[in-house]
């Protein structure tokens, strides 16, 4: 049962992840290969105010948002001015280099030995110490950030971003200053990850730079690809899919190092397998 | 009054000249029918007009202002409107959000805490008759015809009330009684005191529709004037034989 | 003494190893229009083949080098007819493709770990000869670097401008349909360049194997460090891509010659996005 809850808090952090890399990759066309970055941004931000700083988890979680909308947006003033791969491999670069920083301000995250003993939320004098509370605290997270994906998918923006994913050029010359439409939802998106980054820091009590590597990201890919580009229900499939089936290879019996390295292989078949035979993943309403 | 003047615009491709020293000027409230060989420069005319690409030389004046860099969110607010020759509609989504996404908040915040209001609604409707795509607007616009498709982007044009519409060989491979929906749509816009500026090969078209015709070549200006004495001239009949 | 030659020369070696990169990356670019990361696997893939013959049938690096290059040439080719040619049937977009590259650079990258582990592995004979002039060191596989460097570029300057190939990859390079119509074989001669490129990447992984090691993850620095110094160069332009490589190379070396060399990624990355924003097209525009 323990096991269960487990797995349902892994997919309510993913589905984080995947719902808002979705705003970024099935609604506005942006192949971003960053998002791990910025869960990393929000999982070290909390790790350290929590644990050096005794800061609460919401409050770490709030700054954590803040300084992710800061960086996002200084990443954001470059790479919106791109488009197509250019935009892929410009962002794939901020991965690389908030990893470099994660892996080498040593002072501050101590490298590669990572940040241990990271406490658990408490709110009121309760703490969120057991698995079944943490998992109300995550899956309320993970409604909240569908609510407002929602609420940005159904506005006005949410159809600008549509007809840039579209056809960029042909919307400029209706007024729109797109590049600033691409800054901003790339900021929301990243800002959605950092919040991920807080809960998975605080339940695993443990980060190191690995986790917020590229292949983080392209993980997340392929669970947005896999689920539907721009379909919420799609992306949280995805994620619980994409969770769930490196489960069943450990239960196969392949050893760690080997799993490991095979869940990484079948992320990268599924992303070409989808490309090739079923590009609009298991929902999807787009293909890219 | 002129509403649009172009001076010794000019614009290289790779060192090819694509628009050599054109001048040339529209009044306002007519209708201009720009009209040439392929290749010699109406599109690249029609991109530089809507601020799709800079010119390198030369001077566009819109309405007595002289811009020195128009840029492609720019034009709208000259009131300058396009459709493009090789249709460019938003594919993936419905032939509502199509027209929707035209009238609505373009401010980001403003478009953020705004739903679709009965007031953008109803203008939308309005053109999703004129163009005859009424029964259409759930159907997504890449499922369209291509004659439909051209509609939509003119419907798109229309919501911007532009005071320049910038038509791209509007009545290429359409269907006559589509044609004959334009020509109202055009019609309209000249009684509404709007300017056309129309790309077109077809002749009778050109006659019948404009009050003004230019004649490209290479890139250059080879003939100005009213259509009946324009498309007698003899250069321009050379041109278009030596095709 | 001075750090300075032995700086210099540095940045040479890595400039040279970036051209052979770039030389293959930026050949496969004009004909396909999108970046592939799998150009960096290959070129793990033909460090690997040389290391497995190497160590479970003592061959020689010679020959094992021929093997793994025409090892990474034919891997490359199925994987440009099983994946990228299907896609661009499909009029995928070069992000598509980029995306699609992405995962088989991923499989690649986790097969490689499977059956070699994660380990760092050595490749050739480490006590090998050193040069020295003007107080800098130089190695013998990196004097190799330079010359294959020099070798690769004028060979694919011959091939591009004194064959009827490099007329028909030219002609393709402007414009495929065209190319088509005027009756050039487009898919064979893009299969073609996919084998030479792919195998170029294979030699420049062997040689990166030798001068300083191989893993797994290898492949990601090769195809980064390829594709920025194409861009930076002018992307698809086989001169520009080696001033790129130079620039690149030149700006890593004196970059940490007073941080950590831990930093050189952020360093590769910052030359990418300043080019990226201030001069999109490159030091040689097409």
């Amino acid at each position: 049962m323990d096991y269960i809850i487990h797995l349902l808090i892994f997919i309510s952090i993913y589905a984080i992840l995947a719902m808002s890399l979705n705003l970024l990759v099935g609604y506005t066309g942006l192949l971003s290969v960053t998002h791990a970055a910025f869960y990393g941004v929000g999982a070290y931000t909390t790790a350290l105010l929590m644990k050096f700083a005794g800061f609460n988890f919401f409050i770490a979680l709030a700054i954590g948002v803040v300084i992710a909308l800061i960086a996002s947006f200084l990443i954001g003033l470059v790479i919106s001015k791109l488009s197509g791969d250019y935009y892929a491999l410009g962002s794939l670069g901020f991965n690389i280099i908030v990893f470099t920083i994660f892996l080498n301000w040593q002072t501050l995250t101590r490298g590669p030995l990572g940040i241990p003993g990271i406490p658990r939320p408490e709110l009121f004098g309760f703490t969120f110490s057991g698995n079944i509370a943490y998992l109300a605290l995550s899956f309320a997270f993970a409604v909240l950030v569908y609510l407002a994906c929602r609420f940005i998918i159904g506005s006005s923006f949410g159809r600008a971003l549509k007809a840039i994913r579209e056809d960029e050029e042909a919307l400029k010359c209706f007024g729109y200053h797109t590049s600033v439409y691409k800054l901003v939802i790339f900021a929301i998106a990243a800002g959605f990850a950092s919040v991920a980054g807080a809960l998975y820091a605080s339940y695993i009590t443990f980060v190191d730079p690995t986790t917020f590597y590229l292949p983080e990201s392209v993980l997340l890919l392929s669970m947005i690809i896999l689920g539907g580009l721009s379909n919420l229900q799609g992306s949280v499939i995805g994620a619980a899919v994409l969770i769930l089936l490196p489960e069943a290879l450990r239960f196969v019996g392949f050893p760690d190092t080997i799993a490991a390295q095979l869940r990484l292989f079948v992320y990268g078949l599924l992303i070409v397998l989808l490309m090739l035979y079923r590009p609009q993943g298991i929902r999807g309403e787009y293909k890219l | 009054m002129n509403i649009i003047e172009a001076k010794n615009l000019t614009k290289h491709f790779d060192g090819v000249l694509a628009i050599d020293r054109l001048s040339f000027s529209v009044a306002n409230g007519t209708i201009t029918g720009i009209i040439g060989p392929n290749g010699s420069g109406k599109t690249t005319l029609t991109n530089i007009l809507s601020g799709m690409i800079p010119k390198d030389n030369g001077m566009i004046i819109i309405d007595g202002v002289a811009l020195e860099r128009l840029k492609s969110y720019d034009a709208r607010r000259y009131g300058i409107a396009r459709t493009f020759q090789n249709v460019r509609v938003f594919e993936q989504m419905s032939v509502l959000d199509n027209l929707l996404v035209v009238v609505t908040e373009r401010n980001v915040w403003g478009a953020l805490f705004e739903r679709h209001g009965e007031y953008h609604r109803a203008r939308v409707l309005e053109v999703l008759e004129r163009i005859g795509l009424r029964d259409k607007q759930t159907a997504l616009a890449r499922t369209l015809s291509y004659g439909q498709r051209k509609l939509l982007e003119i419907g798109r044009a229309l919501l911007t009330d532009a005071r320049v519409y910038l038509f791209d060989e509007p009545f290429a491979g359409l269907f006559p009684e589509m044609a004959k929906l334009i020509v109202t749509i055009i019609h309209e816009l000249k009684a509404d005191g709007k300017t056309v500026i129309l790309i077109e090969h077809n002749m009778e078209l050109i006659r019948e529709l404009c009050d003004t015709v230019i004649v490209m070549d290479s890139g250059r200006l080879l003939a100005e004037g009213a259509p009946k004495n324009v498309l007698k001239k003899r250069e321009v009949l050379e041109a278009y034989l030596g095709e | 003494m001075s750090i300075l030659p032995q700086l210099i020369i540095n940045s040479i070696i890595a400039g040279a190893t970036y051209t052979l990169i770039t030389l293959g990356f930026n050949l496969a670019y004009g004909t396909t229009k999108f970046l592939n990361a799998v150009h960096g696997s290959l070129a793990a893939v033909a460090g690997y083949i040389v290391f497995f013959l190497g160590r479970s049938f003592g061959l020689s690096i010679v020959p094992s080098a021929a093997l793994g290059i025409f090892g990474a040439s034919v891997l490359g080719v199925v994987i440009w007819r099983l994946v990228f040619r299907p896609l661009r049937h499909r009029g995928a977009s070069p992000a598509v493709l980029f995306l699609s590259s992405l995962g088989v650079f991923t499989m690649i990258q986790a097969v490689l770990a499977i059956l070699f582990t994660s380990q760092f592995q050595q490749l050739g004979n480490v006590g090998s000869p050193r040069y020295e002039f003007f107080g800098a060191v130089i190695t013998k596989p990196q004097v190799i670097i330079i010359l294959a460097g020099i070798f690769i570029f004028a060979t694919l300057f011959i091939l591009l401008n004194k064959t009827m190939f490099g007329k028909a990859v030219k002609a393709i390079a402007d414009d495929e349909e065209v190319a088509r119509i005027i009756g050039i074989q487009t898919d064979s001669v893009t299969t073609l360049v996919f084998a030479i490129s792919s195998g170029i990447a294979g030699l420049a992984g062997i040689l990166i194997g030798i001068d300083i090691g191989i893993q797994p993850t290898m492949g990601l620095w090769v195809f980064l460090e390829g594709a920025i110094s194409a861009i930076v160069g002018g992307i698809g332009n086989i001169y520009g891509g080696v001033l790129g490589s130079f620039l690149l190379g030149f700006a890593e070396n004196f970059g940490i010659w007073k941080i950590s060399g831990a930093w050189k990624p952020a360093i590769a990355f910052g030359i990418l996005i300043v080019f990226l924003t201030l001069r999109p097209k490159g030091i040689v525009r097409n």
